[in-house]
């Protein structure tokens, strides 16, 4: 489909890497959730079913190159704007259309199995980034040196600490080589070493013309790193602009 | 959709080495027991049956062999790939990844395991002096539409699980009927004329005939039937993949 719209859209998609438009979003919120035929027959909770508007008719252009914070109180919207670019689940009305390769980082070790050892299992978490195997091979000498991981690479995971298992995680995502990159608060990873390591890389990252869009409640990372901000607010776009001034805004009623 | 897949061909590959390692992970007999499994249940058969039915049928063993491996492989792949969606639910909610590769990969990996049992057959057709004809070439052709078959049923068992979980358990009872329904213990010409049209309903009593005809008889197979049954598979494969493509976008808020 993604194809088809390429061509009509040739210079949308020269521009833009993240297209939002119109999205709405609703949850069913079920009190109790009718998981046998017998509830889903006897319609007994069907009173008990709640509509709840996440998203709000979003409507967000992301330029290829860009690096974008969206910031809000919990619950505001921002991860299940994230997951529905990631097309994990998908919007209850709109289009979103995105341009390039995408990764994203919803939760390190998405997929790891504790019996393998970190090496059989960064082929598998890097398959499922949709690497081919020649991909990995050329990758995996980079992604363990850059996990700091040495020996105990060959370890099963099941025996690493959780911040080598973040370690582990985090280098195998972050090496994927996407031309979008969705983040979702995951930039306190490992000891000081090694977070101000994956600021650098994403530093690095920016630098090199990649689409970022982060979700995080670290402001001074974000406003370090982010040249915009979205601020989200019970489902709709508060603001957009300017880091500084979008984080500042947003600060004056937080407090 | 095949676009899609052939990116995404690594994690294919590593899915499918994992479910056939990850199954009988920690077992002493590991992988082996996919294949003493169905012997010992075809020993049991073996024995019991020929004291309550007094089977005439000649080489009994192998013939049931030849019934039952076919149908151990149908079973297994319809009880795992039903589940194979809920069991990866973790997965689902946190990566997108095409969603079909979890069905393919249970048929996948089935289907190797079905290819080494027919090594197994053929061993049996051997020592009891059997033997083979040139009709042993239609065995690929009769796996393939076996195949087929099952993946329209996976793919629509899959994607119903997530919403109604009790279709596991029906599925598993109606397959314990057809067990009986399907010519396995038993030759289809046991059956009187009137009710044979309704055995001959059921897909999987062509495809086990076919695989007798063309080993334990040594018999052209009933190619019109087979063909028949090739057509109405791919119509099943065709609405399974409709329906499961509709149903997989709300699988990671469902599951």
């Amino acid at each position: 489909m993604s194809s088809k719209v390429n061509k009509t859209k040739k210079e949308t998609q020269e521009t833009y890497a993240i297209e939002v438009n119109h999205v709405t979003k609703y949850f069913k919120v079920y009190y109790d959730k009718p998981q046998t035929l017998k509830e889903r027959l006897t319609f007994h909770n069907k009173n008990k079913i709640e509509k709840r508007m996440i998203l709000d008719d979003v409507n967000l252009k992301i330029r290829k190159g860009e690096t974008v914070a969206l910031i809000g109180v919990n619950g505001s919207g921002k991860s299940t704007l994230l997951k529905l670019m990631t097309k994990i689940i998908y919007p209850s009305s709109g289009k979103i259309i995105t341009h390039g390769k995408l990764t994203s980082l919803l939760e390190l070790g998405a997929g790891f199995h504790p019996d393998f050892t970190g090496r059989e299992n960064i082929y598998f978490n890097a398959s499922i980034f949709g690497l081919s195997r020649i991909e990995i091979e050329n990758r995996i000498d980079k992604i363990i040196e850059f996990s700091e991981l040495g020996d105990i690479i060959d370890n099963p995971v099941r025996t690493y600490s959780s911040g080598q298992y973040m370690r582990l995680a985090f280098s195998v995502a972050i090496n994927v080589d996407a031309e979008i990159l969705l983040i979702d608060e995951i930039l306190a990873v490992g000891d000081q070493h090694f977070q101000e390591k994956c600021f650098n890389k994403l530093m690095e990252l920016k630098n090199s013309d990649k689409t970022i869009v982060i979700v995080s409640h670290s402001l001074n990372v974000v406003k370090d790193l982010c040249d915009r901000a979205i601020w989200i607010y019970e489902g709709h776009v508060k603001k957009d602009g300017n880091t500084k001034e979008v984080i500042d805004e947003y600060l004056k009623t937080c407090s | 959709m095949i676009e899609n897949l052939k990116n995404y061909k690594e994690l294919l590959k590593s899915n499918i080495k994992k479910e056939i390692r990850g199954k009988y992970k920690g077992s002493f007999l590991g992988v082996l027991w996919s294949f003493i499994n169905p012997l010992l249940t075809a020993l049991v058969y073996a024995i019991i049956f020929p004291f309550i039915l007094k089977t005439s049928q000649d080489h009994y063993v192998t013939f049931l062999i030849i019934g039952i491996l076919p149908w151990n492989f149908f079973v297994t792949t319809i009880n795992q790939g039903t589940t194979t969606v809920l069991q990866n639910g973790s997965i689902i909610k946190k990566v997108y990844f095409p969603r079909e590769i979890l069905p393919i990969s249970i048929i996948g990996s089935n289907l190797v395991n079905f290819i080494i049992s027919c090594l197994i057959i053929f061993l049996f057709l051997i020592f009891s002096g059997i033997g083979f004809s040139t009709y042993v070439l239609f065995l690929p052709l009769i796996i393939l539409v076996q195949t087929i078959f099952q993946m329209g049923i996976v793919f629509i068992t899959s994607a119903i699980n997530v919403y109604v979980r009790d279709a596991e358990y029906i599925i598993n009872f109606i397959l314990n009927m057809v067990f009986y329904a399907t010519p396995i213990l038993y030759s289809s010409s046991l059956f009187p004329e009137k009710i044979a049209w309704l055995l001959n309903l059921n897909p999987m009593t062509t495809i086990i005939n076919c695989y007798r005809d063309i080993l334990y008889y040594q018999s052209m197979p009933h190619l019109k039937s087979l063909l028949v049954v090739l057509a109405a598979s791919l119509i099943l494969l065709w609405i399974g993949i409709k329906i499961f493509k509709k149903l997989e976008k709300g699988f990671a808020e469902e599951v």
